[in-house]
């Protein structure tokens, strides 16, 4: 069991590869001062900047729609979002840093210059504020799904840690979402009418945001390292599992012709993995605009930088 | 804590109250889901109204901070468990502007889980900070705003964790 609180005294070595994933397979933690083979620094600190750079551009698109929010109570809970996922990313650029592959300026710069990813879901336009139900709603939580099966194991000590907040925080989100449809669900026709044509667009990139099915056996180096706990096939399933009957009971149509049943359980009809593969070029439809409008955004709050020291 | 119930009905009232404490411990924390919200320190005051045909109970409680986007789940929860208490006809809660919330008010089990499960501290007397994860002192201030308006961002330079404070 990888508990928490596990000493991080650091400054473990290995004989060799089998002696780390032996290390691994028995419940270790490596921390920040343990010897690491270079594949395992290189997965994690991918995995964890991809995180971070998806917490920041979720950030400024919630920012996006404080303005927007329907009423005083909703414009709140959109500030808040808003400080959690550019929080999160601060904790998360920080840990990653530490790993000493890049520092949090070049991360920064990489992703302003399009060469690093973040997640498909923050490549596309919300049309209206029923995107940002479906956002809050559908996306949150197959985030959210995605994120817990992370922290399950995640050999990482410092990751570990800060997830557990993270994790926290979302599931804090996750009722705001569930709230926010219930207004929509429970309302005028054209409100429903709005939820349902985000739902056209928001329920794809939901369901691919669990990526495609994970390679065969232990071939994903992040499943081998126990960093990730599950197949993204096995959290897509059961996040269609769910979805589909919630959205249904709300009487909303999931936008799948081809969507079954097979011995009680649902079936998507065949994934094109085209899209999702746009967005990790950072060819999405509004790659661009959103990759732009963060790089102006922090050029805009240097000023506070050199302020603060 | 006051209480606006007669003398003739004190034992139910007592009795009513004692449930009602207990309902609202066990509601927790949206952002910390297995810390009450009483240990953190919100609970200020209850009373039950047993005067009216409906037993109602006002509960006070107080923000961690303004603006905390918590609070109507708070509340909501609160009410949920409180009107399920046997007898209590209907549940106010109230968010009061005093006492001010500090980090004073969180029991020792609260502070407990916080830095061993969240990776959260308090500050000490002394204005330092211990890490939660490795209980050195080396812990440097990085940002004052956290992912919460009640945290802000510490690096621990001992055991390379990142490391969040609560405000006061």
């Amino acid at each position: 069991m990888r508990t928490l609180t596990a000493s991080p005294v650091g400054g473990r070595t290995w004989r060799d590869l089998d002696e780390f994933q032996e290390y691994i397979d028995t419940g270790g933690m490596v921390e920040p001062g343990d010897e690491m083979p270079d594949e395992y620094r290189n997965e994690v600190f991918r995995f964890i900047e991809f995180h971070a750079n998806s917490e920041l551009m979720g950030g400024l698109t919630e920012r996006d729609w404080i303005p927007h929010a329907p009423g005083l109570r909703l414009k709140q809970v959109f500030l808040a979002k808003t400080q959690d996922e550019i929080g999160h990313a601060h904790l998360l650029y920080m840990i990653a840093a530490d790993m000493g592959r890049k520092t949090r300026t070049e991360m920064l710069g990489d992703l302003f210059d399009g060469r690093s990813r973040f997640h498909n879901v923050f490549h596309y336009q919300a049309v209206t504020w029923a995107d940002q139900v479906a956002i809050a709603f559908l996306v949150d939580a197959a985030a959210f799904a995605s994120q817990r099966a992370v922290f399950a194991e995640c050999t990482y000590g410092p990751y570990k840690r800060v997830l557990k907040r993270i994790v926290a925080e979302e599931g804090f989100h996750m009722r705001h979402g569930e709230e926010m449809l219930l207004r929509l669900a429970t309302g005028t026709a054209t409100q429903r009418e709005m939820f349902q044509a985000a739902l056209d667009r928001w329920w794809w990139p939901s369901v691919q945001l669990f990526g495609p099915d994970s390679p065969p056996g232990d071939a994903d180096p992040l499943l081998r390292w126990k960093i990730k706990s599950e197949r993204n096939e096995a959290l897509r399933h059961a996040y269609v599992q769910k979805y589909v009957p919630l959205l249904q009971g709300y009487g909303f149509d999931i936008p799948d012709d081809g969507l079954h049943q097979v011995d009680g359980q649902w079936k998507t009809s065949e994934i094109d993995w085209e899209p999702l593969k746009a967005t990790m070029r950072n060819g999405g439809p509004a790659s661009a605009r959103r990759i732009r409008a963060a790089a102006d955004n922090w050029s805009d709050t240097a000023w506070v930088r050199e302020a603060l020291g | 804590m006051s209480d606006t119930s007669t003398s003739a009905n004190v034992p139910t009232t007592n009795t009513l109250r004692h449930a009602v404490s207990a309902a609202i411990a066990t509601v927790t924390d949206p952002e910390y889901p297995d810390v009450s919200i009483v240990e953190l320190g919100l609970l200020e005051s209850i009373e039950i109204d047993a005067v009216n045909p409906t037993i109602t109970a006002h509960v006070g409680l107080i923000p961690t901070f303004g603006g905390c986007p918590a609070l109507a789940m708070i509340a909501a929860d609160v009410r949920h468990a409180v009107e399920a208490v046997d007898g209590v006809g209907r549940c106010i809660v109230n968010w009061l502007p005093r006492p001010v919330w500090t980090t004073k008010r969180m029991t020792a089990g609260a502070r407990r889980t916080l830095a061993d499960d969240y990776t959260v501290v308090l500050r000490r007397k002394d204005g330092g900070l211990r890490c939660p994860v490795c209980g050195g002192g080396d812990v440097d201030d990085q940002s004052l705003a956290g992912p919460t308006r009640c945290r802000s961002i510490a690096w621990c330079n001992g055991c390379r964790n990142a490391v969040e404070v609560m405000r006061n």
